[in-house]
């Protein structure tokens, strides 16, 4: 208990560093390029093309639940490509900035943060465009959409409670980031971003589906876009979801206190 | 005596050492080993050394970034080690780099825009502040991390070799800059560098670490000239007999049983 105070009050008073560090991290990368924050958006609106022209026009998808496939994927990809970077570059959190960490005094439990903040600034970028293709389509905001807020706050705590933990495994075995490298291919295709990740037929395969975390954010994106639903239609999953944040944070923030020294000799 | 800043009492550090035939046995090596000393406030220490033989470390013990697993210390006041380009990002300019530099270190935006003139001040970099870092020379890099670290204001200043880079007007004016601070502020500096003439003009106590170590603590001329004889004496043997020693010297270190506290302990404590 007394690690998650530690990390929790790290964090809120190192809040001026995290968004310094993370928006100037998000300059450096704009400046590599000469088009800059053009490829925010282009990058992820190229990907949905790809996606909707192979599933949507060549596998002839009709879409589900009603909605037609395109913008329904666009709405899932918008809050995969939040989780999924968030995931693979949160393993490295640490470790990619171990020039710092050997070099200065440093609370080394806000690195999570920091590249959970960097992504939801290009999760913005995207979601951006996934309402302007809603909006081609013919969806237009109610009062139901401000279920977004709350879901992009659940993905916001899942990222970096999944971060803390894996960052700081990562510095002690660098095979974590490998493992997770591979197993993010499979969890695409456990979630239901590409198809509904339900089997019609096997109620417990689907039951087993629902048990990992993406679905409740993925699902809750679309819920609050196309069902006009807010988390309070799913309060069993709801429960879930913050069992499993909290116990990641838990773990991620014991693993952090009791590492905090000891990142230096890991390295 | 309670007057003082920094104190160490047997402080050991043991790293981990894989076998050369790649067996599974580790072995254990004495970093830093029963490290005492005690300094006041406003002392200026000089560390020498040769190289590998712990002075880094014990900078990275002093400045509290690593942990040390015997002894204790006491460390009174708000320390800080002086690094030259951590924390520079190279796509951006040299001003947005004091930017992200204080924000790494934790300064406040309030902070940053007060340090902010006074760093492209003591910079000295012109226009140059407005290229990206990576078309720095660099000693230009140099000039700018050390401007930054030196706008912090901790009381224990620790500067592990971070002149060796720029030129010797730039060298001069951080160290002038330095006795400025210590004397006007009363604060205390570690003083880690190979060029002996810088040590004796800049410390007023001077610690000599060899092979872990501490052999000698004193009077800054005297430390000096041991340590030049030593080395001299060094230098003079021929490569056999230098290699033996230098053996010899690294078996001292190594450590046959593993340290008190392994992985699990460290995990359940």
């Amino acid at each position: 208990m007394k690690s998650v105070i530690y990390v929790i009050k790290e964090n809120l008073s190192n809040i001026y560093r995290i968004f310094c560090i993370a928006k100037y991290e998000l300059l450096a990368d704009m400046r590599d390029s000469k088009f800059g924050l053009f490829w925010n958006f282009a990058s992820p609106a190229i990907q949905v093309l790809t996606y909707w022209l192979v599933f949507g026009i060549g596998m002839q998808r009709r879409g589900y639940d009603g909605i037609p496939y395109l913008p329904w994927a666009i709405v899932g990809f918008a809050a995969w490509w939040y989780i999924s970077p968030c995931i693979t570059s949160g393993c490295s959190a640490i470790f990619s900035k171990q020039n710092v960490i050997t070099k200065m005094k440093f609370p080394v439990s806000v690195l999570p943060a920091t590249v959970c903040v960097k992504e939801f600034f290009n999760h913005l970028c995207m979601m951006a465009i996934a309402i302007v293709m809603l909006f081609l389509f013919g969806y237009f905001p109610n009062i139901y959409w401000l279920g977004l807020i709350y879901y992009a706050f659940c993905a916001f705590m899942f990222v970096e409670a999944l971060a803390l933990l894996t960052s700081v495994l990562t510095m002690m075995w660098r095979d974590v980031k490998k493992l997770v490298t591979s197993l993010m291919r499979m969890l695409l295709y456990l979630s239901p971003v590409l198809w509904p990740a339900a089997f019609s037929g096997y109620p417990f395969m689907t039951f087993i589906m629902k048990l990992n975390p993406v679905y409740y954010i993925v699902q809750g994106y679309r819920d609050s876009i196309f069902f006009n639903k807010t988390f309070l239609d799913h309060p069993a999953m709801t429960i879930y979801f913050w069992v499993v944040v909290v116990v990641l944070f838990f773990l991620g923030s014991s693993l952090m206190y009791h590492f905090k020294h000891k990142m230096v000799d890991m390295l | 005596m309670s007057d003082y800043v920094v104190k160490l009492d047997g402080v050991s550090k043991i790293y981990t050492l894989k076998q050369k035939d790649k067996s599974k046995k580790k072995t254990y090596f004495y970093a830093l080993k029963d490290i005492s000393f005690e300094v006041k406030k406003g002392d200026t220490v000089g560390i020498l050394g040769t190289n590998g033989s712990g002075k880094s470390t014990l900078s990275l013990l002093l400045s509290g970034i690593s942990e040390y697993d015997e002894g204790t210390m006491d460390i009174r006041g708000e320390q800080a080690l002086i690094s030259i380009n951590t924390g520079l990002n190279m796509q951006l300019t040299g001003e947005e780099n004091i930017n992200v530099k204080g924000a790494l270190l934790g300064l406040s935006k309030k902070k940053i825009q007060e340090i902010k003139d006074k760093v492209i001040d003591f910079a000295e970099l012109g226009d140059f502040l407005y290229q990206p870092v990576k078309k720095y020379s660099s000693g230009m890099k140099s000039r700018l991390g050390f401007s930054i670290s030196l706008a912090l204001d901790p009381d224990i200043i620790i500067v592990d070799e971070a002149l060796s880079v720029g030129d010797k007007g730039f060298a001069q004016k951080c160290l002038n800059h330095m006795a400025k601070v210590r004397d006007e502020q009363n604060k205390t500096i570690f003083f880690i560098s190979h060029s002996l003439g810088q040590v004796r003009n800049f410390c007023t106590t001077g610690m000599w670490i060899e092979g872990g170590r501490l052999k000698e603590f004193g009077e800054i001329n005297e430390v000096c000239d041991h340590y030049a004889e030593y080395v001299d004496g060094l230098n003079a043997l021929d490569e056999k007999t230098k290699k033996a020693a230098l053996d010899e010297k690294f078996k001292e270190r190594i450590l046959d049983k593993a340290p008190s506290r392994t992985f699990w302990d460290m995990l359940i404590r």
